[in-house]
């Protein structure tokens, strides 16, 4: 199995609930592959049995190039893990916690000090390093927790919904943390969310879950692009109106706009907006002023299941 | 209007704490487990005891002797877990809400101290039961037991109400709850299981001006010599000087946080 | 890739740090270890004072309370030691750490192991401050001498080692804390119902048959034997051999239920 984290078929029901239902994925080296789903999807019950935590009831999957049931051990080695509530003991200190991390993981005592010092450093606790985790805010004890699955150096990073409950500031750190992680050394990172921002920032492709099965899959601009092209909307004199109307007619379709405004569905997508903009300058077109509305992966998730990804009613 | 609201709120309240104790089976169950374990451990490894010289009653089994401490000390265990529940109360914020509302204030101490007894009085009569199925003597028949029943669930009224005036104090079940080691000493360190007659030194004066050995001696006496009135008053009359002082502190207690709120 | 190695031998290392991690909660928390030496104290105050006439009657091979009770006391603290790890285990499946520790590439057996090794040390604590109580205050003797003393240490750490296994099966299968309340009542259980606080000789019924063969007897008498007499290998001998049966079976329990809370 080449790819770092492959999945075929996997399947988890606790008696009559199915949990996941039947998902298969393939998560490319280097790559950050977003799980994006509501509260209660399956993304945390996919994320455990991928982390060798709980056991498929069918189906297979393998990480890091080992079975998750029958090598368990050789897929703990390789993989970080930081879960959904920040697995910390409260009444140890954050260094003793990488410690003991470091020798669950058979780090030698002299690189493990090191090591433990520089990844402090990095999720910005050397200073409360000696205090006990307790005391920790919630964003602390999510970047002690990201330190933790990060002290052995691993192929792959499971991260389950790493930022739920942080401020704003917190989760912007967290964000660069995990894109310097993945452009600086490479690691694969796995993360599930149900933030949409978050997905969208930070994977390079997006599986998007709901009751258990995977419902969309791919890039987050193949995936909004699959729900439709981005509206342009312009505004202009009305001396320029019918002039406007017929250049932009040539970009894409007309869609509803107020009164002095022209609205295109933008074929070729963002990218498009200087062509289209060029073409109007061409053509003596004063712009009073410019808007681009891309589709929202809620947007995609609505298309795909019905209704709204934050708890709407069904659309359709 | 609080005055005429009294007894109403108090059946109301007591209600709710019976009924918070009973659906709580990890609280009452060790509290009858322990004493009957006990007394069939000790009525079997100790039945040879009565035999010595000093014992102060011949012709008994040890599961007579014993039988009025193994009900005491089962609703002694079991008077923590009104003040448990109150000190929950105070945890969860349902105190302040009842404090903030019109409701009489002593209804509020009344209703645990009378689920104390209630409860108290449910488990003497489960255990005394037991105790008779498996061949306990009660001698004075059924005044004996009512006296019993009545006895004991007084006092774990009256110690619960030490424990109420701790609740009150601190508002913290984790406190309450370390108290009930408090019970093994207070039933241990007196004649609940062995003569007090038969114990050395310290120990043996400690264990003779122990209330509870007065209580126990006194309710043992009605159990295997036969109902007696004297013994009655006597017994009661030590409870009630109990009851009296835990009480107070307990109303105390609840004062100062009335006060506290306003 | 992974730059880390896993060290031939670092099993040790990891059990090591399981009951260094142990030790260190308790001095953080003493709470945690309060009952643990509390609770034998009393009982072998109370007990050699409640029942300070008992020892009159035939059987008891003294004639001080204290020297017939303080071995039942250190093995009560011992087997309330015992659950020590299992607490510490019940309280990281809920609050989630255990999912961090089962991500570590590291062999259940080193788990259990260092678990176990926590309670063993904490059964050190309540044994040695029983004898000093006994010794100091009750007028306790050992006419067992040395090996006497290495008797009691013996069978408390049998007692913790068999408790501790018990109790992380227990919570394996429940995962919660407070499924330690199955565990403490049949600690009580079986040490109550064994000859801790009368010999045979004394018991009559139901109790003597369940007593007699009560393998916790053996180990009590094995933990005795020096407050009343000499150390012979007969006692030793019986209560060893109970101490390794109820460790295996105890042991088996522990990694059988441990499958329920890992693939």
């Amino acid at each position: 199995m080449k790819n770092p984290i492959h999945a075929s078929d996997l399947s988890r029901t606790f008696g009559d609930l199915v949990a996941v239902d039947g998902i298969s994925l393939s998560v490319e080296k280097g790559e950050v592959f977003g799980f994006l789903g509501p509260n209660g999807a399956g993304k945390s019950t996919a994320v455990r049995m991928l982390t060798t935590l709980l056991k498929p009831t069918s189906g297979q999957a393998w990480v890091a190039g080992h079975n998750v049931e029958n090598e368990a051990g050789a897929v703990r080695e390789r993989i970080g893990v930081a879960l959904q509530d920040a697995a910390i003991d409260p009444l140890m200190t954050g260094n003793e916690l990488l410690r003991l991390q470091s020798v669950l993981h058979g780090i030698p005592k002299r690189e493990a000090r090191i090591r433990c010092g520089e990844l402090l450093e990095r999720v910005g606790l050397k200073i409360a390093g000696d205090r006990r985790v307790g005391t920790y805010s919630g964003g602390m004890r999510r970047r002690l927790d990201l330190a933790l699955s990060l002290v052995h150096e691993p192929e792959v990073l499971f991260l389950d919904e790493p930022t739920t409950g942080l401020d704003p500031t917190s989760r912007l750190a967290l964000w660069e943390e995990v894109r310097k992680l993945n452009q600086e050394i490479g690691t694969t990172v796995f993360l599930t969310t149900q933030y949409l921002e978050e997905a969208d920032q930070l994977a390079q492709r997006i599986a998007i879950i709901d009751e258990g099965k995977i419902v969309r899959e791919g890039s987050p601009s193949s995936l909004k692009a699959q729900v439709g092209a981005p509206t342009l909307r312009v505004d202009v004199w009305e001396k320029d109106f019918t002039a406007a109307k017929a250049t932009m007619a040539q970009f894409g379709e007309e869609r509803p706009a107020r009164k002095g405004r022209i609205a295109i569905g933008l074929a070729a997508g963002t990218r498009g907006i200087t062509v289209v903009l060029k073409a109007l300058e061409d053509e003596a077109i004063e712009v009073q002023h410019v808007e681009l509305d891309e589709p929202s992966l809620d947007d995609v998730f609505a298309d795909a299941t019905g209704r709204r990804l934050e708890g709407g009613e069904k659309t359709g | 209007m609080r005055t005429r609201n009294f007894i109403p709120q108090t059946l109301q309240l007591s209600h709710r704490s019976i009924l918070g104790m009973i659906r709580q089976p990890q609280s009452w169950a060790p509290s009858l487990f322990f004493p009957v374990l006990l007394a069939a451990v000790y009525s079997s490894q100790f039945c040879k005891a009565v035999n010595l010289p000093e014992f102060p009653y011949s012709d008994i089994s040890f599961l007579d002797f014993i039988l009025p401490a193994c009900v005491i000390q089962g609703v002694l265990f079991g008077s923590t877990n009104s003040a448990t529940d109150l000190a929950g109360d105070i945890q969860n914020s349902f105190m302040d809400r009842l404090l903030s509302s019109p409701v009489s204030r002593p209804s509020i101490l009344v209703a645990r101290l009378a689920s104390a007894f209630v409860y108290g009085l449910v488990q003497a009569v489960i255990l005394i039961t037991i105790f008779y199925i498996f061949g306990a003597n009660l001698t004075g028949g059924v005044p004996s037991a009512l006296a019993l029943m009545f006895i004991t669930s007084y006092l774990a009224m009256a110690v619960g109400s030490f424990l109420l005036a701790m609740a009150l104090k601190t508002g913290s079940q984790e406190v309450v709850n370390s108290l009930f080691p408090l019970m093994f000493v207070f039933i241990f360190i007196s004649s609940a299981f062995f003569p007090v007659e038969l114990m050395d030194g310290w120990y043996g004066a400690i264990a003779k001006w122990n209330p509870l050995t007065w209580v126990i001696d006194w309710t043992r006496a009605i159990t295997v010599e036969g109902f007696s009135w004297s013994n009655l008053v006597k017994a009661v009359g030590v409870v009630s000087l109990i009851a009296t002082a835990g009480i107070s502190m307990a109303t105390r207690q609840l004062k100062k946080r009335i006060a506290a709120l306003s | 890739m992974t730059t880390s190695q896993i060290m031939k031998g670092h099993s040790l290392r990891v059990s090591r740090a399981f009951v260094l991690r142990g030790l260190m909660r308790m001095r953080r928390l003493p709470s945690l270890m309060l009952p643990a030496i509390i609770m034998p104290i009393f009982f072998v105050v109370a007990f050699s004072g409640s029942f300070a006439s008992v020892v009159q009657l035939e059987g008891y091979g003294t004639d001080k309370a204290v020297n017939w009770m303080a071995a039942w006391a250190v093995l009560q603290g011992a087997a309330f030691s015992g659950l020590g790890g299992g607490g510490m285990t019940a309280t990281d499946l809920e609050n989630g750490f255990f999912d961090r520790i089962r991500t570590a590439p590291i062999n259940p057996y080193v788990l259990i192991s260092g678990l176990v090794g926590y309670s063993i040390c904490r059964a050190v604590i309540p044994t040695t401050a029983v004898l000093i109580i006994s010794f100091a205050f009750l007028g306790a003797e050992m006419p067992g001498g040395t090996l006497g003393f290495f008797m009691v240490y013996l069978a408390a750490i049998g007692v913790a080692t068999i408790m501790a296994f018990f109790i992380l099966g227990i919570v394996f299968t429940f995962k919660s804390v407070k499924s330690l309340a199955i565990g403490q009542i049949f600690m009580f259980s079986s040490m109550f119902l064994s000859v801790g606080q009368a010999p045979l000789e004394a018991i009559e019924g139901w109790l003597y048959v369940i007593a007699k063969f009560n393998p916790i007897s053996h180990i009590i008498r094995m933990c005795r034997q020096g407050f009343l007499g000499e150390v012979t290998w007969d006692q030793t001998q019986s209560g060893l051999i109970a101490i390794l049966c109820l460790t295996a079976g105890a042991a088996i329990w522990a990694r059988t239920c441990y499958r329920k809370v890992d693939i």
